[in-house]
């Protein structure tokens, strides 16, 4: 087994290096990504949504090389979806073509004992590697190269789900009852992302090394604003990310998140705004904001938001 | 191997290793498996950098939300603030005889000294052995050492309680060699008051260092034990009688109980869902394929959602219990199906929404407000039928919680009998203890014929069984 992710070898690099990729990161993030390249471990991506818990793993990618291999949970995913399936259709293609090989097989059997014998003395064929269909899972640890393997939302997968992952996640290892323990051949960098509506079992917990990403601190936003909306002016990104933050701070269903920051971002620059401008934050609100009830009450903290965040810009 | 490379080699996987001791007297679980990682991800970052060394730590250490928070204030509680102690860091040698009032520089002490010894022969001995040395000249290194040796000759890990305090900085002076200062400190005093100034200056810049071995000793080793004793006295200690210094440390231990019983619990649901083989709908589906089964139907089993409906005394003897059984049940909102409040005295409310717009503790004031007084549990009984009769079925849990005195008036018991008549199963918990059930205005011998169960609840234990049997049954 080797690693082919040689770029991530230092904190200082990753951050380098992951800033190429438009993806800003804070010392911590480097951190754990570099520990788990080291260390060979999965790494646990939690936090609210839209802090960039994907965009993580897809800029690691991008940064090593790598290829992505995703495997997006839901309820009922099982290991036929997630690590493989035999291809049943090709057996039953096969069997018929062998029909003519079996006849000669069993030519001049006497009675059922005996052929199932000479049956018995062939190798279990139909059970073997060519016949199996490897899904996210075998395919991540199976690629001659090292790949980037991305479990996301494992939450939402169902619990048994999680047993299932133990094994590929701490051995890298994949057992079919047919065939044995297939032995990975590379070993990936593994991310896994939860949005936390339940807990994880404490087996999966233990062979993870946890990342809390949260929202960002004005000045990292601001830098992820200008990466991604290269477009706007440093004054407007200011005004942009303390407004966002100030928001944050209010009592809504759902906090706007780093993504609809950038988003709203976007939208501004297509309207060719320079400055905060009353009217236009109501009517542009609804690409930061995605409930009706959270729009209206920060329609009704308008002039307050904005007066406040410019005595701070003018401070 | 002399304390001076075993101090060098062995203090940071130690002070690792301690520090792993000092989270799981903060409720962490830690594994050996994930102390381990802990040591390869140390190994990884060093020692030097210290933020590098805290986030590489916490991604193998803290494994949730919460944890993430109680790491972070044991780090920086543990290793300090941003500054070295052991290590030999020149800038800070005599931080301690600055603070003090006499400030003497180095030399001024050395100078003193030298003189004392002059005048006074005899004391030469009691002040240059290498300690004093190490003392004058600030050589913090030395006196790490020399400390951190005494501390392992009389075993300061062994402390375990916070009067034990005052024993072991005595018993560590004593193996450092104090006496002979002291001693010195009681001829000079009457003589020489320049060098018993000197002399007292080295005694409390010791005495200081020694202090903080042992206060750190104790927080590693016994602060967690003792909080273990006071968490367990208190989970057994009946609500009512808890202090209100006590209350933020039984909201922290009621939570801790909400977050195991959701673990416990929050899984058994799922058992139900595999269904089994419907014959006759795999058949008609069956036609098409002539006959050949290919895809099967599975008979879907419909359970009707169990709901639960709880009733709150919140009269002024009931009220300190009310509030942490509709803390307990609205923090397990996730595993418990759907829950509906009422809060009575002497009339009776539904609060379900209050409880779920406010924050728990302001919305049970708010309750407590609008809902106390005297208890009339006649009324309330009507009320509460007159509300939610119509929606009690057999998926219904009515639980009640009140101490069943009523004043010497009429109950209403028919009223209660035909909601058990109506419901799964009526639990009454009662925060008085078994033996005054029944006593004075006590209705509860009447309570207990007519309901299924009924159970003490003062203590956060109690309450924690009757929960979780009620999650057991209902996940059942």
């Amino acid at each position: 087994m080797s690693h082919s992710f040689e770029k991530l070898n230092s904190v200082d690099n990753i951050v380098e290096a992951l800033a190429t990729a438009g993806y800003i990161c804070n010392e911590q993030i480097a951190t754990v990504v570099y520990l788990a390249a080291a260390l060979g471990k999965p790494v646990l991506v939690e936090g609210p949504p839209g802090v960039g818990k994907t965009e993580l793993a897809k800029s690691c990618a991008e940064v090593t090389g790598a290829p992505l291999v995703r495997l997006q949970c839901y309820e009922g995913l099982d290991e036929s979806k997630a690590i493989y399936e035999w291809k049943y259709g090709k057996q039953l293609l096969y069997t018929q073509l062998l029909k003519t090989q079996l006849a000669e097989v069993m030519d001049g059997a006497q009675g059922l004992r005996e052929s199932v014998e000479r049956l018995h003395s062939f190798d279990d064929v139909f059970f073997s590697k060519e016949f199996l269909e490897p899904r996210p899972l075998l395919q991540a640890i199976d690629s001659e190269q090292s790949v980037v393997l991305l479990v996301d939302e494992i939450d939402k997968a169902d619990f048994e789900f999680e047993s299932l992952l133990l094994e590929v996640l701490s051995d890298f290892q994949v057992s079919i009852p047919e065939l044995g323990t297939l032995k990975g051949r590379s070993k990936p960098l593994v991310f896994l992302t939860s949005n936390d509506t339940r807990d994880l079992s404490d087996a999966l917990k233990r062979r993870c090394l946890h990342l809390h990403i949260d929202f960002p601190t004005t000045q990292l936003e601001g830098r992820i604003v200008r990466a991604r909306v290269p477009q706007i002016t440093q004054a407007m990104t200011d005004h942009l990310v303390e407004f966002v933050s100030r928001v944050r701070e209010m009592d809504l269903k759902k906090l706007p998140s780093v993504s609809e920051t950038i988003d709203w971002a976007k939208s501004l620059v297509l309207l060719h705004a320079d400055s905060l401008e009353e009217d236009l934050v109501r009517s542009s609100l609804n690409a930061l904001l995605k409930y009706e009830d959270d729009l209206t009450s920060v329609v009704d903290n308008l002039s307050g938001l904005l007066s406040q965040e410019q005595k701070v810009t003018d401070a | 191997m002399n304390p001076v490379e075993r101090a060098n080699q062995d203090a940071p996987t130690d002070r690792l290793l301690a520090f792993i001791e000092f989270l799981r007297g903060r409720d962490i679980l830690i594994s050996p498996a994930d102390s381990l990682v802990a040591m390869e991800v140390a190994g990884l970052v060093g020692y030097s950098d210290r933020t590098l060394l805290k986030s590489g730590l916490g991604s193998a250490l803290a494994k949730s939300k919460f944890e993430v928070t109680v790491f972070n204030e044991a780090f920086e509680q543990y290793f300090g603030a941003p500054k070295s102690d052991t290590d030999s860091d020149s800038s800070t040698p005599n931080q301690t005889a600055e603070q003090d009032a006499t400030a003497l520089s180095p030399q001024e002490l050395g100078e003193q000294l030298s003189q004392a010894i002059q005048a006074q022969p005899e004391l030469a001995a009691n002040l240059s052995s290498e300690l004093v040395d190490a003392l004058k000249s600030g050589d913090e290194a030395a006196i790490a050492i020399a400390v951190e040796t005494a501390a392992q000759q009389v075993d300061v890990s062994a402390i375990k309680l916070l009067t034990q305090r005052g024993q072991y900085i005595r018993k560590m002076l004593d193996a450092l060699g104090e006496q002979a200062l002291r001693d010195a400190a009681v001829e000079l005093e009457s003589t020489e008051p320049a060098a018993f100034e000197a002399v007292q200056a080295l005694r409390e810049q010791l005495r200081n260092k020694v202090r903080d071995r042992v206060d750190r000793a104790y927080m590693v080793h016994a602060s967690g034990d003792a909080e273990d004793m006071l968490d367990d006295a208190l989970s057994n200690m009946s609500l009512g009688n808890v202090d209100q210094h006590h209350r933020a440390r039984l909201k922290r231990l009621l939570e801790r109980m909400t977050r195991k019983l959701a673990a416990r619990h929050g899984r058994i649901r799922k058992r139900v869902k595999r269904g089994q083989l419907a014959i006759a709908p795999t058949l008609r589906k069956a036609m098409a394929t002539d006959g050949v089964p290919f895809q099967p139907r599975w008979r879907k089993s419909i359970r009707r959602k169990p709901q639960i409906l709880i009733l709150c005394d919140v009269s002024g003897s009931v009220a300190a219990y009310a509030k942490f059984l509709l803390l307990f049940l609205h923090s397990l909102q996730d595993v418990l199906p759907r829950t509906r409040s009422f809060a009575f005295s002497s009339n009776l409310g539904e609060v379900t929404e209050t409880l779920r717009a406010l924050p728990v503790e302001v919305a049970i004031e708010r309750v407590n407000l609008k809902y106390g007084g005297a208890t009339d549990y006649a009324r309330a009984f009507e009320d509460f039928a007159r509300l939610a009769m119509s929606d009690i079925n057999r998926v219904t849990t009515v639980i009640i919680l009140g101490d069943a005195r009523n004043n010497n008036t009429d109950p209403r018991l028919d009223l209660l009998a035909q909601i058990r008549s109506k419901c799964r199963q009526l639990i009454w918990l009662n925060p008085e203890s078994q033996r005054s059930w029944g006593t004075g205005d006590s209705e509860m011998q009447g309570v207990i014929r007519n309901c299924d169960t009924a159970a003490e609840c003062s203590t956060l234990k109690q309450l924690e069984r009757v929960v979780d049997n009620l999650l057991v049954e209902l996940n059942s």
